[in-house]
């Protein structure tokens, strides 16, 4: 088996190193502005697949089903994102005989339309939203839309039949808001997807988002797994992610696993894959959809049943029966926690914040888990998704593994640019998070709650002591450029770079 | 060496020179330090404050994305500061309230995808003057205050460098 990774970031990083330690060959592939970029580096093999726009590289299936073949690769790992539900390609991998690690076409099809994998969960006898059974098209009219939000029923959500991610996604409280809410859905879900078709459905006020990983393999063995809580989230985005939920009691948590493995089940589902359920604070539940893909979010789960989602994803793609015990991958052993930190500045309404790392050093230590994407002189591209790494901490409970979080995102260093560390390092002190009373709706409500304070909470004493090192820091290049006998000592390259940043600009 | 240096909208004078033993005397605004500065890499800082005491602080100062900005990095928080001169291609959330005119730069490259105003409207402090996709995501540039649009300088469809004026605002 030689692996193919059709994608970039932490993502393509993570399955890398999965076929590192199974002894498995791999070869990336890369855009014009990732040459310099991790996954690149640290595969066996990597090939050029055309430009920066993801449209011209990562997107494009007839570049990488012909990588694979120049390169020799017998097998497709598509991450997420990117092609990683996309039917036709992994239709196209079958056809030029090439494993794709993955479910089939036909189950990502089924589930790929969120109108139709609301109608499997119905007939598998688990409870979806109300919402409308077929998506709009564009010729839809203003007043059959009316008509359908009215038979709904408001507050709704406007999103988008191909959707995820929140792209393509907007709440409606009132009428008034619904026409202007669709067109901007439509167009944002037509920039990011290629799709602009949208539906409806009832929002369910306060709900958590509590979704249940699962593995299927080829022998018809379906195995869900502890659930994860994500109803941490920025305008739909999901921004923490942790397992197990303080919201789910072990009998809850087995009616839900039982109702997702009915719906995976029903469509013949093989690999790995995640069920979203909208859980009601009355302890319902309902279907949201499936992620027919290996989740952003997939090593908090990792991370309490000691259970390799990535090593199984490659093992049931090679045909090997699932043998995990299902009490095992159903208990959590302690409490995890993960932080999606992004190129972005929180204190600029979380704008992308693209740029050369000029220094990144990870945390670390006992119960530290960083999945990171890029390095030190990467310049993070606009092209794509911000996100540069997630750090994960788990311990032996929540309070535990909410100190572990904070003290490593202390620790955490990206230099050069700004992150959204300071908003985690923020959140992980907010009293209701800490004692877990959230909802989806929460962060938001917070964030809209803040008169535009800085995220960076700083004392007088830490602005002096930035002052201080800036001082220092100024200090000691511009001896270092006089070539006085400054305490720098730097050698050859580092001497030459340092006198160049200090004479520039 | 004398500095005027901005961290947090405030400058500061900051004036450094080397004492007898290899350390520092650092005086921020008048108040006098003895640090034990030692380089860690290209830009880490280990600095032992005002030398009895024995407190340790880890900093670093990198150069940031904005002309003449630095970022100096505390314990997972981040200050951006500015060595002799103003920051400038930000605007922050202390800006909100200020008088005057204000030319709102592009936070990041992308491409307009549309224009919200137009020259002589009147805008609230936080109404929404035009969408900027980047990053496969709109996001909505708002005005930093209440005031008059005076210039429009992009149209929807145009691909915009970071720090590129967008909107002014009087």
């Amino acid at each position: 088996m030689k692996i193919l990774v059709a994608n970039r970031g932490e993502i393509a990083v993570r399955v890398i190193r999965a076929c590192r330690e199974m002894g498995i060959p791999t070869v990336a592939v890369y855009s014009e502005c990732d040459r310099q970029a991790r996954h690149v580096r640290e595969a066996d093999q990597a090939f050029a697949i055309g430009p920066g726009e993801a449209a011209k590289s990562y997107l494009r299936i007839d570049a990488i089903v012909e990588v694979a073949r120049r390169s020799g690769a017998t097998a497709v790992h598509p991450g997420y994102g990117f092609l990683a539900e996309n039917a036709r390609f992994a239709a196209a991998c079958r056809d030029a005989g090439l494993t794709f690690i993955g479910p089939s076409p036909e189950a990502i099809s089924a589930m790929g339309s969120k109108t139709a994998a609301r109608k499997i969960a119905l007939e598998a006898g688990v409870p979806v939203v109300p919402g409308t059974e077929t998506p709009f098209d564009a010729e839809a009219s203003d007043e059959e839309m009316r008509a359908a939000a009215d038979r709904v029923g408001y507050p709704l959500v406007v999103k988008a039949v191909a959707g995820g991610g929140g792209k393509g996604m907007r709440v409606v409280d009132a009428p008034a808001a619904l026409i202007p809410a669709i067109h901007t859905a439509r167009s944002e879900a037509g920039s990011a997807f290629g799709d602009s078709a949208v539906y409806l459905e009832r929002q369910i006020v306060k709900p958590r988002h509590i979704e249940i990983q699962l593995l299927g393999d080829a022998h018809g063995t379906v195995i869900p797994f502890v659930e994860r809580e994500c109803s941490i989230q920025r305008r739909h985005q999901k921004v923490v992610e942790e397992s197990p939920s303080l919201a789910v009691t072990p009998d809850l948590r087995r009616r839900m696993a039982a109702s997702a493995a009915a719906v995976a089940r029903a469509v013949g589902y093989t690999n790995a894959g995640t069920i979203e359920f909208l859980l009601d604070d009355d302890g319902s539940f309902y279907f949201l959809e499936m992620n027919t893909r290996l989740q952003v979010e997939h090593p908090v789960t990792e991370m309490v049943t000691s259970i390799d989602l990535v090593h199984w994803q490659i093992r049931i793609a090679r045909g090997e029966p699932l043998d995990i015990d299902p009490e095992r991958a159903l208990t959590p052993h302690g409490h995890a926690i993960e932080c999606r930190i992004y190129a972005e500045d929180p204190d600029l309404g979380f704008m992308p914040s693209p740029g050369l790392i000029r220094g990144i050093r990870p945390a670390a230590g006992p119960g530290v888990r960083d999945d990171g994407g890029v390095s030190e002189g990467y310049t993070v591209p606009v092209f794509y998704d911000s996100m540069i790494a997630k750090l994960v901490a788990r311990a032996a409970d929540r309070p535990e593994a909410i100190a572990r979080m904070a003290r490593a995102l202390a620790e955490y260093e990206v230099l050069g640019i700004r992150t959204t560390i300071p908003f985690f390092l923020w959140l992980m002190r907010q009293p209701d998070y800490i004692e877990g009373r959230y909802d989806t709706t929460y962060l938001d409500r917070l964030l809209a709650s803040r008169a535009g304070e800085s995220f960076n909470e700083l004392t007088e004493a830490d602005e002096e002591l930035a002052a201080m090192a800036t001082g220092l820091d100024a200090f000691m290049r511009a001896r270092a450029v006089a070539g006085g006998d400054g305490p720098v000592r730097l050698q050859g390259m580092w001497k030459h770079a340092a006198r160049r940043e200090a004479l520039s600009p | 060496m004398t500095f005027e240096i901005d961290v947090n909208g405030r400058t500061r004078t900051v004036a450094v020179e080397r004492t007898a033993g290899g350390r520092y005397r650092v005086v921020v605004d008048g108040r006098a330090h003895e640090v034990d500065a030692e380089r860690v890499g290209l830009y880490g800082l280990s600095l032992l404050v005002d030398g009895a005491s024995g407190v340790s602080r880890h900093v670093s100062v990198a150069p940031g994305g904005a002309p003449g900005e630095v970022l100096v990095g505390l314990e997972g928080r981040t200050v951006a500061a500015m060595v002799n001169g103003r920051r400038r291609g930000r605007v922050s959330a202390d800006a909100i309230g200020a008088h005057g005119e204000v030319t709102i730069p592009a936070p990041m490259p992308g491409r307009v995808l549309r224009v919200l105003v137009a020259p002589g409207d009147d805008v609230a402090a936080r109404q929404a003057l035009l969408v900027v996709e980047a990053m496969k995501m709109e996001n909505e540039i708002r005005s930093p205050k209440a005031g008059r649009v005076k210039d429009v300088s992009v149209t929807p469809g145009m691909s915009v460098e970071a720090g590129r004026a967008l909107v002014v605002i009087e």
